[in-house]
């Protein structure tokens, strides 16, 4: 999945860069960018969200 | 302060954007395809943040500083540092030295990404606070020269990132590892996951996620026919004490000093009272303030270290006291206090074995000079662990999982020491006595072998909250305050079963 990431980040650069008029379809792919990122990191640490400390 | 207009902005940007994408993010493929390092998923998801960070720089280089763009990189920001401190909390707390791969400029990976996150946020603070309050133009923009140069450098090391992700990770539905391969362009050494990593039940906090007992109202089963060990021999109670000094709360804990027959005695409200012999005098009351200094969660072991007072809360942190006559300004300790008692030291017990645990007991082994305590389970942690600390220094001499001796047996092959809850414990003689509220049990561990040597039934009692000894005899302490007289078993002989 961090495969597929990085590819809707190229093409999120590739539109900044030759199609500047689609900034809200660019917008969108960086909002599931982070979306992805996100959701993968917590699949990494699902079973301790939080830092193993005392809180 | 209006120094940067937007044009201004862009170039500064633009060299922001260059730096992020060129250092952190450009380094780690090179660590990557130079000297083998594949990310984890952690690390891939922290590298990741850096590159939506620089996407966003470009979003502004293009189209102007928009609130969403700024919303954006502080949510990223924000983000990047709640996953650095969360990755690098599997690593900071251990010893000097040791991280997790390899360290650069003296820094592992995982904490230069909360440092790069960190710097991010404060950056665009100053941007931020440098920013002329132009009348905003949203429009693309060419990005310029440096902006350019940005736009390129980005799609080729975001590329070789794509193309190390693909060999690393795989396609979808495969993602990053936990404890990845090294880095190969070899394909017969490519490793692609899923399961291992959506494997675990979801946890806010994982292994930290312990309940509190409350050693007042410990709920167990005391019927020692349930137990985890067969046919115990039985000592029965042969007369009873009552403590009618005025405790003002439930018992938690309870000591006898062998040179003075005074009795320690701490309660549920953070009391610490000296008895004296006949249990019906208090010689010195004080009540700590339990989350002043270092925090104590209730009280639940106590002992006479000769004339110091040793007491220990569940979360085995402790505090040293000493009756003293000149004591002076002790409202700074105590919440209330008879004016005869200081406050040496409070601190905490550092364990390895029994780390995540609560403890109920506290003994002190005169003849090696050191404290003990032992854990009680909890649903997350199922394990008995003996823990002995140096008086000097209060640090960790020893710590064991007691075994079973051969002459006792498991009541079923699932049962293990680890159901016993102890409420109580009295070292003497290089023997550990122990009371567990749960089965009603005693159980005689030998400090030296580690081996539970014996075990006893003891009918009769009720919500056990401390142990002593006194001769020949052991005096088990109860929540109401009653004081259960049984015989001391003599160690190394026959009454195991």
């Amino acid at each position: 999945m961090e495969f597929l990431t990085f590819l809707i980040i190229l093409a999120t650069a590739w539109l900044l860069w030759r199609r500047p008029e689609k900034e809200r379809l660019a917008f969108a792919l960086l909002i599931v960018s982070c979306i992805i990122m996100a959701v993968l990191f917590l699949i990494g640490t699902h079973t301790s969200l939080i830092p193993g400390l005392n809180l | 302060m209006t120094l940067l207009s937007q044009d201004r902005l862009r170039p500064v940007l633009a060299w922001v954007v260059i730096a992020l994408i060129g250092v952190p993010v450009g380094g780690a493929v090179w660590l990557g395809v130079v000297y083998g390092e594949s990310p984890c998923i952690l690390c891939w998801a922290q590298r990741t943040s850096m590159v939506l960070i620089a996407l966003v720089g470009l979003f502004v280089l293009r189209y102007g500083p928009r609130p969403r763009y700024i919303g954006m990189v502080v949510l990223l920001g924000t983000w990047g540092v709640y996953m650095a401190l969360r990755h690098s909390a599997l690593h900071l707390a251990r010893d000097v030295g040791q991280g997790f791969a390899a360290p650069y400029f003296g820094i592992h990976t995982y904490a230069w990404a909360g440092f790069i996150h960190f710097v991010v946020l404060v950056a665009v603070a100053v941007l931020l606070l440098l920013l002329r309050e132009d009348a905003p133009s949203y429009g693309p923009r060419e990005p310029g020269r440096v902006g350019r140069f940005a736009l390129v450098l980005f799609i080729v090391v975001v590329g070789a990132n794509t193309l190390q992700a693909f060999i690393t990770t795989g396609p979808p539905p495969f993602i990053g590892q936990a404890d990845p391969v090294r880095f190969s362009l070899d394909p017969r050494h490519w490793v692609w996951m899923y399961e291992d990593e959506v494997r675990g039940r979801i946890s806010l906090r994982g292994s930290w996620t312990v309940p509190r007992p409350d050693p007042a109202a410990v709920e167990v089963d005391a019927d020692p026919a349930n137990g985890p060990l067969a046919n115990l021999p039985v000592l029965e109670v042969q007369r009873r004490l009552t403590i009618t000094a005025p405790l003002g709360g439930t018992l938690t804990g309870f000591a006898r000093d062998p040179a003075t027959g005074r009795f320690l005695a701490v309660t549920d409200h953070h009391g610490v009272l000296v008895l004296d012999s006949t249990l019906s005098r208090v010689d010195h009351r004080v009540l700590l303030d339990h989350q002043y200094s270092i925090d104590l969660t209730p009280l639940a072991g106590a002992a006479f270290l000769g004339d110091t007072l040793a007491v220990l809360a569940t979360n085995k942190s402790y505090v040293l006291l000493r009756p003293d006559s000149a004591a002076d300004r002790e409202w700074r300790h105590f919440r209330e206090t008879d004016g005869g008692v200081t406050e040496l030291r409070r601190s905490r017990f550092a364990t390895e074995r029994a780390r995540q645990m609560y403890v109920l007991s506290l003994a002190y082994d005169r003849e090696a000079g050191e404290l003990i305590t032992v854990t009680v389970p909890s649903p997350r942690h199922r394990r008995m662990v003996v823990s002995r600390f140096a008086r000097e220094d209060r640090l960790l001499s020893s710590e064991f999982e007691p075994r079973l001796s051969a002459a006792l047996t498991p009541s079923d092959s699932g049962r293990t020491l680890a159901e016993y809850v102890v409420t109580g414990a009295v070292a003497v003689d290089g023997t550990l006595y122990t009371m567990s509220a749960a089965y009603s049990t005693l159980l005689v561990i030998d400090l030296d072998t580690k081996l539970v040597t014996a075990a006893y039934a003891v009918p009769g009692i009720e919500r056990p909250v401390g142990l002593a000894a006194h001769g020949s005899e052991l005096l088990v302490a109860q929540a109401d305050g009653r004081i259960a007289v049984i015989a001391r078993p003599e160690t190394g002989h026959g009454q195991s079963p």
